[in-house]
């Protein structure tokens, strides 16, 4: 099977004051497949991820040099837009973090603040995201409930969910799964396989197993550079550099 | 401790040797006749509309200080001028207000002066209790808000703000009860002995307790025992409002479960 590239990332650096994290990164991400990040604690992965949608702006003493193409858009060039991108490169964080209102209205936060949606269009978007991100069922009944009363798992489905009510293209999801439980990770992961059909996810991971079981491209990264990317299959049963090996045979980490 | 608590009973029991001299008549009857209808009305009147000014300047500049203030030497210098404006006396801030805003900006001995001046004494109490408010709400909703696309002041304003309303709401009853017993600060700015009814425009002199006490006391020559009945009504209604505001707090923590 064949993929287009949805993301180009071309000679990307990143500093938090003196301190460079990413390290000249060159990377091609597939459209309609689950890339998969991994790396050791502290290489870089969150803040690579977060290039994407410039989510290292929001940190005073960050510095981005370098290009990242989604689609045909340099997200880096001047006059971006940084609130239509975020909508368009939607993102899931490491520990649930639902808002502290309904679960409704934690759906309908991104359509309403952008003005997609109201009324009856809107409800229909909040039933739609929350089926596509495998909660409908469990809350349908009661989605006027405060989301802090659904568990850790319900809650991470929940973010997806209001990630996807914004109609994104790209999904990051920074250690969706750490904060979780076994059963609760499984369903996850569950659902980042379906999503892949829709959408392009990014994963971050620190988890070999979740890195192979979920995805179908794996990047490895080390000290802000990307040690060996391709077929997730491929590094897991024959990694070309023999830090990916010790990685991977669990020699550090 | 044990200190405190014997003096808030003994001042208790003492005021409440007014007991006697107040009827519910007397707090629904014109101070023309006698009564201390206006003086009550007139300090609810007075912390009402400082609290209403100072509230959302105080909050604003809370959002600022947290959210955006670069952190620099000014903001350094911002933060040290509001816990001295916490520490000025109140008889320095009524002297102030006279000087601003009943000559100065011309608004004489009024309702208005009176709001200005106790706003100055409620700011800080609402600047720091709001942003202690909003600094304990995660940053993850923040982010939650900017994931989605949202811009900073939205970001801050929807979920920042919102989930960090009660103790704002909490900051602004605290600054009430500071200031609703203020006597210094409403003196020569906004208080006088005697008015014909309630005042009808904010650029009119208002009626207060604390004022009357101090006139009675001072300038009559009363004894003592004669304003205890309206001491004791000015001290209900500011530990009404300290206990609204701890009812508040525990009523809201246990709907934040983000707090726990």
């Amino acid at each position: 099977m064949s993929y287009e590239d949805k993301i180009d990332i071309r000679q990307l650096n990143i500093w938090f004051g003196e301190k460079h994290v990413i390290r000249g990164v060159d990377l091609k991400i597939k459209a309609n497949a689950v890339t998969a990040i991994m790396g050791p604690s502290g290489c870089g992965k969150s803040t690579l991820l977060r290039a994407f949608n410039r989510m290292n702006d929001v940190i005073k003493t960050s510095k981005t040099t370098g290009d990242v193409f989604i689609g045909e858009k340099n997200v880096y060039e001047n006059g971006t837009n940084v609130y239509d991108l975020r909508r368009q490169v939607g993102m899931v964080f490491q520990k649930p973090n639902p808002l502290p209102k309904s679960i409704y209205e934690n759906v309908a936060f991104g359509p309403k603040i952008h003005k997609m949606a109201k009324g009856k269009a809107l409800d229909k978007v909040v039933e739609k995201s929350l089926r596509s991100a495998a909660l409908w069922d469990e809350v349908k009944d009661r989605l006027n409930d405060s989301a802090f009363d659904l568990s850790g798992g319900q809650q991470q489905r929940l973010c997806i969910a209001r990630a996807l009510a914004v109609d994104p293209e790209v999904i990051l999801m920074d250690e969706p799964c750490s904060a979780l439980d076994p059963a609760a990770t499984a369903k996850i992961e569950q659902l980042i396989r379906i999503l892949s059909s829709d959408y392009t996810v990014v994963i971050v991971t620190h988890n070999m197993q979740q890195a192979s079981r979920v995805s179908d491209y794996t990047v490895f990264l080390y000290l802000g550079k990307i040690i060996e990317q391709g077929k997730t299959k491929g590094i897991f049963e024959n990694p070309q550099h023999e830090l990916t090996e010790q990685y991977i045979t669990g020699e550090f980490g | 401790m044990v200190i405190c608590l014997l003096a808030f009973f003994w001042i208790v029991a003492t005021l409440f040797t007014g007991f006697g001299t107040l009827n519910v008549d007397l707090l629904t009857t014109s101070a023309l006749k006698g009564g201390y209808f206006e003086m009550i009305v007139g300090t609810v009147y007075l912390f009402l509309g400082a609290a209403a000014i100072a509230g959302p300047i105080g909050v604003f500049a809370a959002i600022y200080l947290v959210e955006y203030a670069p952190g620099g030497k000014l903001t350094r210098i911002i933060d040290q001028a509001i816990n001295n404006l916490a520490g000025v006396p109140s008889i320095i801030i009524g002297l102030f207000g006279y000087t601003l805003f009943s000559r100065q900006l011309g608004f004489g001995i009024s309702l208005l002066s009176g709001w200005l001046t106790l706003a100055l004494m409620i700011l800080p109490i609402v600047i720091r209790g709001s942003e202690e408010a909003i600094r304990i709400v995660p940053t993850s909703f923040k982010q939650a808000a900017l994931g989605l696309g949202a811009t900073k002041w939205k970001a801050i304003s929807l979920t920042t703000l919102i989930a960090a309303m009660p103790g704002i709401v909490t900051s602004v009853i605290l600054g009430i009860a500071r200031v609703a017993g203020e006597t210094a600060a409403i003196l020569f700015t906004s208080s006088v002995i005697i008015t014909r009814g309630l005042p009808t425009s904010p650029f009119e002199p208002v009626m207060a307790l604390s004022f009357n006490i101090y006139v009675k006391i001072v300038a009559r020559g009363e004894s003592p025992e004669n304003v205890f009945g309206i001491a004791l009504i000015l001290f209900f209604i500011v530990v009404a409002f300290s206990l609204v505001a701890i009812i508040l707090r525990i009523y809201y923590r246990r709907k934040q479960p983000w707090l726990s």
